[in-house]
């Protein structure tokens, strides 16, 4: 799988380099600035990047506005994107175009390699990672649909909006994946979602409905 | 966390009890009949109280004889709020208290002494009684019930002596005949005059005038007590006529105020030419700081008057010289050394009068004033007393009571009907003049008693490095507070974690061959430290500055903070460019600050930011739907925001009425720069 990497310190994009090749992935470009980072996804257009928010020449959202622009011009480019600290509204940019195939998370997740690759793949696979962060600051603010939840639900829905799958989020929970499978028909019906088996139409669902609010 | 709306008991206490529940009893004849009575009876209790508080409030504010202004207000408090539940149980309207809460007690500083304002007192007593003076002079809700008092002694009696006033009329004349000399001698021939007489022969006459009055008495009752439930309920304005009326009947008082303050001159002046004399000529010189000064309080007083003309003349004086005790022990002023303190305070006095222009300034005009002020506002005072007390008084008295006409009584070309038209018209006319009059007065006032140009820029600058001074050290002070905090963070956060993985990982390094299991788990553990480690620092950044603020600007972190607050928030506006970096974090932290406090103590469910650059200010305003009650002067938090925002001379205006909503209006004098944001 061919990855572009985006990380303007050296110690840490080296160490993802090492990471991602240790799982198999090929680093067709690894860059420093955005600019760099522009060119290559249209140059390479991989098949996900992975990308640190902050970059020079400007420090400031440059790794994001670069993967958005480029996501602009070959639409549904898989991006990963990594950040020191999340913010909703950075999530909201990355979801906008409804297309997937984006990646909110937070650098410490790159602590636990197995998760980290499991969401790069998801990624690249066309799928929805959002950081349990940014997660739990959506289901805990205070709505009139979100609050009917029962707490479990609300644990799975949380899970779900994650990215995960109804096997694994059957492993975290402990329950069966019948139990799992009933309370998502449950959720989608408190929150009158259209019910998908697509896990990556059905997590675009759950955030564009949290979001609305 | 600021304490945004004190509960509810606090607001309340202790004399505006609420009720449970409004009950309406339906206007019926013999309640009518028994409310006019109450009415009635209400009118000589507002008679006394309004009478009260006027004579007490006068010396009051004129002599400063403060300690008798507040215990008649705070009576008249408890009776009209007595009333505003007797007229919510007649009309069924809610007449809810408007009083502004009590202020808190006043705390003692770090040396256990009691400010107010620039002097420490101590014992609370002082300060507590100054708060209260404030609390009760600056509600509007005192003018709303003197207002009303005063309305209400014309008003109040009207429902009864209507009904009931010609019938005990008739009733005394059928008996004893007509009271009081009545109806007196009026001029013969005139059709009035023959009417007159005849009622008074005729006393079923006069009982039938009584019948309009009482078939309307449910009516003029219920519409006394609608007109007062509804003046005395806050957030009514009185009717712009009712205004007029007091503003034209105020505008002479002031002027009256103004002539007598014109005559105290006088006195004052000679007091001085006397201080002087004496000073000069008999050698008294400790008199000749006293001639340059003693004036002073009514000279202030008259500045203050100036505002009635719409002229806002500030105090032109030079900060008061005081002696400076030196190392050797003598009292130093200016260039000059004194072995005794008096000395030395003598001197003091003499140069800090002498050698102000203010002074002498002051002087002038109190020699020229009392002419001026008599020419200029003397007309409508004497128009008014003359025409009233002059020419329609003696018409009236001689008209209807019979008394003889008088060599000292006016009239015009000896017609003393002329005399009343002219009377009339001269009491009219010293009812409208007064308000050009005023403004006149006051540009006369401010000609002398204004600071000179010099005077005024040296305030100016005075009070500058005053506001720099303590907003310096304001900033030093958060400054190094701030830092304290991130030292203390840091210390028993990161680099406490830091140490314990280091130690893990040197753990580690000796199981790895001996007990490569252990140090797996000791893995896991150091992994889950650092992570700790990592949301702490974090967190910290956040705190010092927010990484979505330097990335995207004030409008987006604005953005990003109101995604992340428990209530709806709408942000509206844009700004061009990026304020300067210190501006930008304190005004982030002060919409972050607010929005807290909506949330949390003001419930608020929505709340609306508007960000707007214009004309060199960045204007923020904060808008909630929460219970209101928010004060500067009680919440350590909006301070904290005033004082940060001081640093950049910036203000927090809060309005924030009891029962929402709250208005938070942040300035910021700025220039913004070109964004500094990615190209893409």
């Amino acid at each position: 799988m061919r990855v572009v990497l985006a990380e303007d310190l050296y110690l840490l994009r080296d160490g993802l380099v090492l990471l991602l090749q240790s799982h198999g992935f090929e680093i067709v470009a690894a860059v420093d600035s955005g600019p760099a980072l522009h060119t290559a996804l249209l140059e390479h257009r991989p098949d996900v990047a992975v990308v640190d928010v902050r970059l020079p020449p400007t420090f400031t959202d440059e790794g994001l506005q670069a993967a958005l622009a480029a996501r602009r011009v070959v639409p549904g480019l898989p991006v990963l994107v990594l950040s020191q600290h999340v913010e909703q509204l950075y999530a909201r940019e990355l979801l906008a175009d409804g297309t997937g195939a984006v990646g909110y998370l937070l650098k410490d997740r790159v602590f636990n390699a197995d998760q980290f690759v499991d969401a790069v793949r998801q990624v690249a696979a066309g799928g929805t990672v959002m950081d349990p962060s940014v997660i739990a600051k959506l289901v805990a603010r205070p709505s009139a649909t979100t609050g009917s939840l029962t707490p479990r639900e609300r644990e799975v829905l949380t899970l779900m909006a994650e990215g995960r799958s109804n096997t694994a989020i059957a492993k975290q929970l402990f329950l069966s994946e019948s139990a799992v499978n009933k309370h998502i028909a449950n959720i989608f019906g408190k929150l009158n979602l259209p019910v998908s088996d697509d896990d990556n139409r059905r997590v675009l669902a759950v955030l564009a409905h949290l979001q609305g609010q | 966390m600021v304490y945004l709306a004190p509960p509810r008991s606090l607001h309340l206490a202790p004399l505006c009890p609420q009720p449970a529940e409004r009950k309406l009893y339906r206007m019926t004849y013999p309640r009518a009949l028994l409310r006019a009575a109450v009415l009635a009876g209400m009118t000589v209790v507002v008679l006394v109280l309004f009478a009260v508080q006027l004579v007490l409030m006068a010396p009051g504010v004129v002599l400063g004889m403060v300690f008798l202004i507040p215990p008649p207000i705070h009576a008249g408090r408890v009776l009209v709020n007595r009333w505003r539940r007797m007229f919510e149980a007649w009309t069924g309207r809610a007449v809810p208290v408007p009083y502004e809460p009590p202020p808190p007690p006043p705390e003692p500083d770090d040396e256990g002494l009691y400010r107010h304002d620039a002097t420490l007192y101590k014992t609370p007593r002082f300060p507590r009684f100054f708060r209260r003076l404030d609390w009760l002079m600056k509600d509007p809700a005192t003018k709303r019930d003197l207002s009303w008092q005063f309305w209400f002694l014309l008003l109040g009696l009207l429902p009864l002596a209507l009904a009931a006033g010609p019938l005990l009329l008739a009733a005394w004349t059928w008996i004893w005949g007509p009271p009081w000399g009545l109806p007196g001698v009026p001029s013969p021939g005139a059709w009035w005059a023959t009417a007159w007489t005849a009622l008074w022969e005729h006393p079923a006459w006069l009982a039938a005038l009584a019948l309009p009055g009482l078939v309307a008495l449910p009516w003029t009752v219920g519409a006394v007590a609608r007109w007062s439930a509804w003046l005395l309920a806050p957030g009514t304005r009185p009717p712009s006529s009712s205004k007029r009326v007091e503003q034209t009947l105020l505008g002479w008082v002031r002027c009256a105020f103004l002539v007598a303050c014109a005559a105290a001159e006088v006195v004052l002046f000679a007091i001085s030419l006397a201080c002087f004399a004496l000073g000069f000529g008999l050698g008294l010189v400790f008199l000749i700081p006293v001639a340059n000064s003693h004036f002073r309080w009514l000279v202030n007083l008259r500045r203050q008057f100036a505002e009635w003309g719409g002229v806002r003349i500030p105090r032109p004086y030079a900060p008061q010289l005081r002696p400076e005790l030196r190392p050797d022990g003598m009292y130093r002023v200016k260039n000059n050394l004194y072995k005794t303190e008096t000395m030395a305070s003598f001197n003091a006095s003499w140069q800090w009068t002498w050698n102000d222009i203010a002074s002498w300034r002051d002087l002038l005009w109190l020699a020229v004033d009392p002419v001026a002020t008599l020419a200029l506002v003397g007309l409508p005072v004497a128009a008014v007393v003359y025409g009233g007390w002059g020419l329609v008084f003696p018409w009236a008295w001689t008209e209807f009571f019979g008394a003889d006409w008088s060599a000292w009584y006016g009239a015009v070309a000896g017609h003393r009907t002329l005399g009343l038209a002219a009377g009339l018209a001269l009491v009219a006319v010293g009812l409208a003049a007064p308000r050009p009059l005023l403004v006149a007065n006051a540009r006369w006032t401010a000609l002398l008693l204004r600071p000179t140009k010099a005077a005024a820029e040296e305030a100016a600058l005075r009070e500058r490095v005053e506001r720099l001074t303590q907003t310096r050290s304001d900033a030093l002070d958060a400054q190094a507070a701030e830092v304290r905090r991130i030292e203390r963070d840091l210390h028993d956060g990161a680099q406490a974690r830091l140490i314990a993985v280091g130690l893990t990982l040197g753990a580690i390094e000796r199981l790895m061959d001996t007990d490569p299991a252990a140090a797996r788990k000791l893995v896991a553990q150091a992994r889950e430290t650092s992570a700790t480690a990592l949301t702490e620092l974090r967190d910290l950044v956040r705190g010092i500055h927010p990484p979505v603020l330097s990335e995207r600007g004030l409008g987006d972190a604005v953005r990003a903070l109101a995604l992340d607050t428990a209530a709806e928030v709408t942000v509206a506006g844009e700004l061009a460019g990026r304020p300067p970096a210190p501006v930008e974090s304190a005004a982030y932290f002060a919409v972050s600050e607010l929005l807290a406090n909506a949330t949390r103590h003001g419930g608020a469910e929505r709340i609306g930011v508007d960000l707007r650059h214009r004309d060199g200010l960045l204007r923020i305003t904060v808008t909630d739907d929460g219970d209101g009650g928010a004060d500067p002067s009680r919440g350590t938090g909006l301070r904290g925001i005033e004082r940060r925002l001081g640093t950049f001379d910036g203000t927090l205006a809060i309005h924030s009425p009891r029962g929402g909503p709250t208005v938070a209006t942040l300035e910021l004098p700025c220039a913004l720069s070109s964004p500094k944001t990615s190209t893409f």
